[in-house]
């Protein structure tokens, strides 16, 4: 039986970073990364770019195998976690292979959902996880001359952006009042829709798809809630993820109520001698609570506590997971950090927006210090309202400078913060 | 390498300081440093000229005090040479500091004290007060009596210096004005002889300031309470150690020297018409020329008196010093040096403490003379040897006898 | 593992937000004057001060951990944090990866820019004529001694926030091992460098000379090597009572007769080691434990003596001051003083604030050694015989003396009168150092 003193699940950010922090600590130990993909490291967030041309296949890996023997690290490709045995410390593979591991971490991110809709599960159908996902989609995309996305969020919406600009006839189905409501409060997902609108889209907000149907060729019709059949080309499934953890089957690792491995601060599962980190996880929120965070930043952070913690280098506590997120609809940016969507009587909202020009500022404040922020079409710096936030600045002296110029107060700010 | 032999004359008339340059031209050492001062000053203006000619291959410093001569030989011995220097009275007070340290650092270097009497009052004459000062340091301190021994003794002294069992440094003491400065018959070694007898240079094998060797030359001992002492003693035992070796290696150095050049000098002791003697003279350096005329006088007036010249003074050769005496029933010393406090000179009570050693009390008288340049005549010690006379027969005359204050 | 890079430093303090740096950024990087395009921002200024968004070329840099197309990555060599226009996606999830402000949008170029240090010769520095940007290649100097072998133990038993082994170490480093260490009492040998109880503290030849015979025991030793043939450089670490009191005269000696060695005076202006008494270095109107402050004394009441201005009146073949807050400064005097110390004397005065003797917290050590240069109250300069007096840092421009006086507890009691006194001191000395200063070009 192969044994290793760390083995790591996926080859992602949240594993890449471990490694990365492991080797910091602990030089000889010996590391092994399995995942499922065939490709070299790459981050799922690139995949639109594989969609949409920008980002060439080749080009998109993370890591080269110069890392990986820099790093001393074992690289085992195209196996997939199936089966654990915590008592035995033991993982077992879809190839049959057992692993002995002195530590484990499970990065295995997450999965898309595919909705419960009578007939889509036969229907052909596409989804973006994975490298050969964005590159069948991108071929499926030559062939095709309508298109329907289930899911405004921001993957369904970078989809449909790119099958816009591909020339498509392109619908959106949102069950959700309007798009990115995750992200977005009413004002700037109206900014965002008319966007796509201008552009020939077609969304259609607050409703769902009751039944899909095959045609031939490839075609799928899909009958609406309220009657409305969509005939398209092209099906794209973007209704969100879940945590990819069924290899957990048969054990009693604690799973919270989104479905993902529970963490605590320092990335530990509840079993000893396993840690998760990333996508696949329902850790500490920032602010209190547990949640899936899904964004890249925290399984970034994530994956590097849990690296220390298994290393056993001294790690303070995570701070807990803060949205964050950059998006951009033809050339504009927006950027979502914190609490931006929060509403309620003990906060100091900033809103003001201009559909003419596209700008838009959501700020929102309590007790004087930042809790969220949105920020369209005007330059900002993400990662320094999240410092912000985090070290809950208190803005009373300089607010009025921040709400008037949220940019250039924060970087004066931390500057002074840094020295 | 054949300067020596081909420059030197076989014999020569020449002052005891040109004698003591001869000897270091013999020994060959690789660095001598030099400072100026009275009587001094010409031995290291002859040691100068032989560099100069090439006669002495040594490298010359001249540095801008004695403490820093003794400091760079110190440096240059560290580094592994032999080397050479010589001082005198304020000379030796000002490199005090360092002088107090070659011991404890068992570097064999020779110096030339030209003895000189202590300050104030202002004087710049012969007097052994100087070297008499310093003999408690741990140096190895043998007084010549004649020209030719300031020669013999100042080759000798680096082999015995140099002595794997002694390995500490060696004052050659020879007498400012009288034996500076007196001119007599000299006859020089052959230089290849003299080579062979000093043999090869290894000054450095147990501490070394080498990057070939890297190690920490005299690192601080620590206090009480820790491994300090107890490798503070350690130290201060083994240079007791090498004093007691040098005994034995004085000896056998004078006595190589008499096999291979004909000259016997007296290694720790001379006793000199002692074997029936009732009363005896102590004697040191030059004064003992002037001394044995007036015993040899008195001899010949029927008084049955003989001298002992102490000629190594540290060690103390003090079985040699009870043994010459255990014959006599009174004793003289004449010292050219006084020991404050003692109200005598230093010779008087170390005579007095070897004698004690042995279990005896002789009745004895200190004579102090030949301070700050003065003469002892053989007319002064005929007086000590009527005076000793005197004690011998009961009537203790007071002491210290000051043979120059009539003078 | 363990490589240091450059970077460049902000003095807000010496920064009037005049904006040259940003129009030269702007100028270098878009070849235009807008300079909401510049890769530096100068933010804020009047009371307040200024504030700087320029990126830190991270060593870990959270840019680059959270790019998802692998664009952005810290250059192994050059320690620049790059980034690659072809792969990047303009995602900006870099821009909320970094705490600085250090990666952000060009709006006309459409996609981030960052800071890549101009190759090596950054452009904002170039113009800035205030001090407030500088150029930091101290890293060079990391990795070089980072090579280099540690000749002391480690260990070192010096008080918290002594700069002196620093020095030594460093000094130590880029000599070698073909050398011998003199170390006369003090705190140099205090803090174990010849070692305890017969095991050394060094793994070069190391020995306790006398306090006073420092240079005369080097020069002998050197004589001997010199006749064996031998290339051994004779090194002293010594404090100033070793170099400046009792240890002058054999120095004085050693100059005089040009003996090749390197003598280096760790100058904490006075007998530190011994409980802080005054030295013939102390500075005017410091309190020490033999110029104590009461009510007839106000702490030592005669200037310092200048024992690098009497080594270059000994004509010393290469005589400079040092300080440890201009480590670069002190690495290329080292280099001169070592080569000369191989055929003649070379003397170099290092000064070593003493946190525990002139009561300043340890940590603040370096900036003392720094306000010491800023003020005047120390001067960088060498001498060569050919050269004659070249500042190695400009001394117009100097602060006030309060600043470096209030920094420091062993002058507390001092009021303004004493103050002028140490100003005009200052000053004084400063235009004495002129009039040997080679004329400008020369
Ligand atoms: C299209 C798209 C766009 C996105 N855009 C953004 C964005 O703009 N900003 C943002 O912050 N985030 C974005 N994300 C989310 C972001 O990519 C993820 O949060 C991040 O990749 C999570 O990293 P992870 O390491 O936790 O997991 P993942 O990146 O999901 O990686 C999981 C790894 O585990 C492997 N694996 C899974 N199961 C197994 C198994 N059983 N055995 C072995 N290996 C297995 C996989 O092959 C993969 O290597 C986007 C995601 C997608 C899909």
């Amino acid at each position: 039986m192969p044994d290793t003193d760390y083995l790591i699940v996926g080859s992602s950010h949240a594993a890449l970073e471990a490694v990365t922090a492991i080797r910091m600590h602990d030089h000889s130990g010996s590391v092994t990364l399995v995942t499922r993909d065939r490709h070299p490291p790459y981050s799922p967030t690139i995949l639109p770019y594989v969609v949409s041309g920008r980002a060439k296949p080749e080009r998109v890996p993370l890591r080269d195998s110069g890392w990986f023997a820099a790093q001393g690290a074992t690289f085992v490709r195209e196996d997939a976690l199936v089966g654990l045995d915590p008592d035995a410390f033991t993982a077992r593979l879809e190839s049959g292979a057992m692993w002995r591991y002195g530590k484990l971490l499970l990065a295995t991110g997450a999965r898309p959902v595919v909705p419960d809709i009578a007939g889509l599960e036969t229907v052909p159908r596409h989804v973006l996880r994975t490298l050969d996902d964005a590159v069948a989609l991108r071929e499926a995309i030559g062939a095709a001359r309508r298109a329907v996305v289930l899911g405004a969020g921001l993957v369904g919406m970078h989809a449909a952006e790119n099958l816009v600009t591909a020339g498509l006839d392109v619908t959106i189905v949102e069950r959700g009042a309007h798009p990115l409501p995750l992200y977005f409060g009413a004002t700037a997902a109206a900014m965002i829709g008319q966007a796509f609108a201008a552009r020939g889209a077609r969304l259609l907000c607050g409703r769902t798809v009751a039944s899909a149907q095959g045609g031939g060729d490839g075609a799928v019709a899909l009958a609406l809630d309220d009657g409305e059949t969509l005939a398209t080309d092209l099906l794209v499934v973007a209704a969100g993820v879940v945590p990819e953890t069924g290899y957990l089957a048969g054990t009693d690792i604690g799973l919270g109520a989104a479905g993902g491995i529970l963490v605590d601060a320092h990335m530990r599962t509840t079993r000893p001698g396993i840690w998760a980190a990333g996508d696949v996880t329902e850790g500490p929120a920032f602010g209190g609570g547990v949640a899936v965070s899904g964004i890249l930043p925290s399984a970034v952070d994530q994956g590097r506590i849990a690296g220390m913690d298994m290393a056993g280098d001294r790690v303070p506590p995570y701070d807990g997971a803060i949205p964050l997120n950059t998006y951009a609809a033809f050339g504009r940016h927006a950027v979502s950090v914190g609490d931006a969507l929060a509403e309620g009587d003990d906060l100091d909202v900033h809103e003001d927006g201009d559909p003419e020009t596209g700008r838009y500022r959501r700020l929102v404040l309590r007790d004087g210090r930042l809790v969220g922020a949105t920020v369209i079409g005007e330059a900002i710096d993400g990662g320094i309202l999240r410092q912000l936030i985090l070290r809950r600045t208190d803005l009373t002296p300089v607010k009025d400078a921040f709400l008037a110029a949220p940019r250039d107060t924060a970087r004066v700010l931390m500057s002074r913060l840094w020295r | 390498m054949t300067h020596v032999a081909t420059n030197a004359p076989r014999v020569i008339v020449c002052d005891g300081n040109q004698a003591a340059a001869w000897g270091v031209a013999l020994a060959k050492p690789d660095v001598v440093a030099v400072y100026p001062i009275t009587p001094q000053s010409s031995l290291v203006e002859y040691v100068s000229q032989f560099i100069a000619d090439g006669t002495l291959t040594a490298t010359l410093m001249n540095v801008e005090g004695e403490h820093s001569v003794l400091s760079a030989l110190q440096g240059a011995m560290l580094g592994g040479a032999r080397t050479y220097t010589a001082t005198s009275g304020p000379g030796l007070a000002f490199m005090f500091e360092p002088y107090m340290r070659t011991p404890g650092l068992r570097l064999p270097m020779v110096m030339s004290l030209v003895t000189r009497d202590g300050i104030t009052p202002q004087c710049v004459w012969g007097g052994q007060q100087d070297a008499m000062t310093v003999r408690d340091v741990g140096w190895i301190q043998i007084y010549c009596e004649t020209v030719q021994e300031v020669l013999d003794t100042t080759l000798m002294a680096f082999r015995i210096a140099e002595h794997r069992d002694v390995m500490l440094p060696v004052n050659v003491c020879h007498d400012g004005n009288y034996l500076s400065y007196g001119v007599s018959r000299l006859e020089i070694p052959d230089a290849r002889q003299a080579e062979a007898f000093v043999g090869p240079t290894d000054v450095n094998w147990h501490t070394a300031l080498d990057p070939a060797r890297p190690m920490a030359v005299d690192p601080l001992t620590g206090g009480a309470g820790g491994p300090g002492p107890a490798l503070f003693v350690r130290y201060r035992k083994s240079l007791c150690a090498g004093m007691e070796a040098a005994l034995r290696v004085i000896k056998e150095v004078h006595a190589d020297f008499a096999d291979r050049f004909g000259r016997h000098h007296p290694a720790l002791v001379e006793a000199y018409r002692l074997d029936d003697a009732d009363r005896a003279l102590v004697t040191i350096g030059s004064m003992t020329g002037a001394a044995k005329d007036a015993v040899d006088e008195a001899r010949a007036a029927g008084t049955r008196v003989g001298l002992l010249k102490i000629k190594t003074v540290r060690p103390f050769p003090v079985a040699a010093v009870a043994d010459a005496l255990s014959g006599v029933e009174a004793i003289g010393v004449i010292d050219r040096a006084v020991s404050f406090g003692w109200n005598t000179g230093p010779m008087h009570q170390e005579v007095l403490a070897a004698l004690a050693r042995g279990g005896r009390v002789v009745p004895s008288l200190g004579f102090i003379g030949g301070l700050a340049g003065a003469d002892i005549t053989a007319e002064h010690v005929a007086r000590a040897i009527f005076d000793v006379g005197r004690l011998r027969d009961g009537q203790a005359p007071a002491g210290p006898v000051w043979l120059n204050e009539t003078d | 593992m363990g490589r240091s890079f450059d970077t460049i430093r902000f003095r807000a303090e010496a920064c009037d937000a005049c904006g040259q740096c940003v129009i030269a950024c702007a100028r270098a990087k878009t070849g235009t004057d807008d300079t909401s395009r510049a890769r530096l921002q100068i933010l804020g200024g009047g009371t307040e001060g200024a504030e700087l968004a320029l990126c830190r070329q991270c060593t870990d840099p959270q840019c680059a951990a959270v790019c998802p197309s692998a664009s952005l990555a810290k250059d192994p060599d050059s320690g620049v944090v790059t980034w690659e226009a072809e792969t990047c996606v303009d995602c900006l999830l870099c821009t909320v990866g970094c705490a600085y402000g250090g990666i952000a949008s060009d709006p006309v170029a459409g996609h981030v820019a960052k800071c890549d240090l101009c190759d090596g010769a950054p452009e904002c520095v170039a113009a800035c004529d205030r001090g407030a940007l500088e150029h930091v290649t101290a890293s060079r100097l990391y990795n070089t001694q980072h090579e280099r072998e540690d000749l002391f133990a480690p260990g070192l038993s010096a008080c918290h926030g002594c700069n002196s082994e620093l020095l030594i170490r460093h000094t130590m480093r880029h000599i070698g091992r073909e050398t011998v260490v003199a170390a006369p009492p003090g705190c140099i040998p205090g803090m174990g460098v010849v070692g305890y109880n017969g095991q050394t503290g060094c793994k070069v030849p190391v020995f306790h000379p006398l306090l006073t015979n420092t240079a005369a025991m080097l020069a002998g030793l050197k004589t001997q090597y010199a006749r064996a043939g031998r290339d051994v450089t004779m090194v002293a670490l010594a404090g100033d009572g070793g170099t400046v009191d009792v240890g002058f005269q054999s120095l004085s000696g050693a100059a005089a007769r040009n003996d090749p060695m390197l003598f280096i005076c760790v100058d904490n202006e006075g007998y530190m080691n011994t409980g802080m008494q005054a030295s013939g270095s102390t500075s005017y109107g410091s309190w020490t434990s033999t110029t104590p402050v009461g009510e007839h004394m106000q702490g030592k009441s005669g200037d310092a003596k200048s024992l690098p201005m009497l080594m270059m009146m000994h004509n010393g073949a290469y005589v400079a001051t040092a300080s440890t807050a201009f480590l670069e400064d002190y690495h290329e005097k080292l280099e001169k003083a070592y080569a000369t110390a191989q055929h003649g004397f070379a003397y170099l005065h290092v000064y070593a604030p003493c946190p525990t003797g002139w009561r300043f917290p340890a940590a603040l050590t370096t900036e003392v050694c720094r306000r010491q240069v800023e003020t005047n109250f120390v001067t960088l300069w060498e001498y060569t015989r050919d050269g004659g007096l070249r500042f190695t840092r400009p001394v117009e421009g100097r602060r006030p003396i309060g600043d470096y006086v209030e920094m420091i507890g062993k002058y507390r009691h001092l009021d303004q009168t004493h103050l002028d006194v140490i100003q005009h001191q200052v000053d004084e000395r400063v235009a004495f150092l002129r009039r040997f200063a080679a004329p400008a070009g020369g």
